[in-house]
């Protein structure tokens, strides 16, 4: 993943790379209603899809309980 | 429940509208808002916090078929830094105070309306991204940078 970060950060390079902005122009020439049913996707995922209320007092505490509670492969450990 | 729809998309906007909340999509779900185009599950809300939009917020949430408990509806007004709702038609995530964004107000400020949609300018989706700095934000934001040069120098 690093070398790909690296290799794509445009606050690095500044360029885009060729293959976004293909997508980006395609995108732009959709209309937003054919962007969402692309876009929005459903999928049952593990623990954090399996309560119907979850309230946390701050984004800390919420960070933390994704931590403690989430597979890593979920995404949402902080790095 | 199934994928977040863009007419489920316009019920939030007018109910909102209806009863005055004050928000903004924020997150993946903003950014393809303003044509980003990737996939995600949640519709993120940045929702400004304050008693008045509280009740507005607990009020408009079950006109969208949101079941809420008295308890979840006073959780909701007293502004919780961040709430998960998955007890409606979609999932959707309200998020009152993001990492990296100070204030809601400065965020409103800089905000994009995309057909009557309000959006978090890009710089600020990133900013919140960049700051919370989970794994799979580290992943998506070298592309989110490239779509923010690209969004903006079309505008």
């Amino acid at each position: 993943m690093a070398i790909q970060e690296t290799r794509h950060d445009t606050r690095r390079s500044g360029a885009i790379p060729p293959e976004w902005l293909e997508e980006f122009e395609a995108a732009a020439r959709r209309s937003l209603k054919t962007r969402f049913r692309y876009a929005f996707i459903k999928t049952h995922r593990p623990v954090l899809d399996d309560a119907p209320f979850r309230a946390f007092d701050s984004m800390e505490a919420y960070r933390r309980w994704c931590e403690e509670n989430l597979p890593d492969w979920l995404g949402y450990g902080r790095v | 429940m199934g994928a977040f729809e863009y007419h489920q998309a316009e019920e939030i906007r007018d109910a909102f509208s209806r009863h005055g909340v004050r928000y903004l999509f924020i997150g993946k779900s903003g950014a393809i808002l303003l044509g980003f185009p990737d996939t995600t599950q949640d519709a993120d809300l940045f929702v400004e916090r304050s008693p008045k939009n509280g009740e507005a917020l607990a009020a408009a949430l079950p006109e969208l078929g949101f079941d809420l408990t008295a308890q979840q509806a006073q959780e909701i007004r007293s502004g919780k830094d961040f709430v998960q709702l998955k007890n409606g038609p979609f999932d959707l995530d309200l998020v009152f105070a993001p990492d990296g964004i100070e204030t809601f107000t400065e965020a409103w400020n800089r905000r994009v309306e995309v057909e009557g949609f309000p959006v978090c300018h890009p710089d600020d989706i990133i900013a919140s991204k960049e700051a919370t700095n989970r794994q799979k934000d580290r992943e998506s934001l070298p592309r989110l940078r490239s779509f923010r040069d690209y969004w903006k120098a079309r505008r």
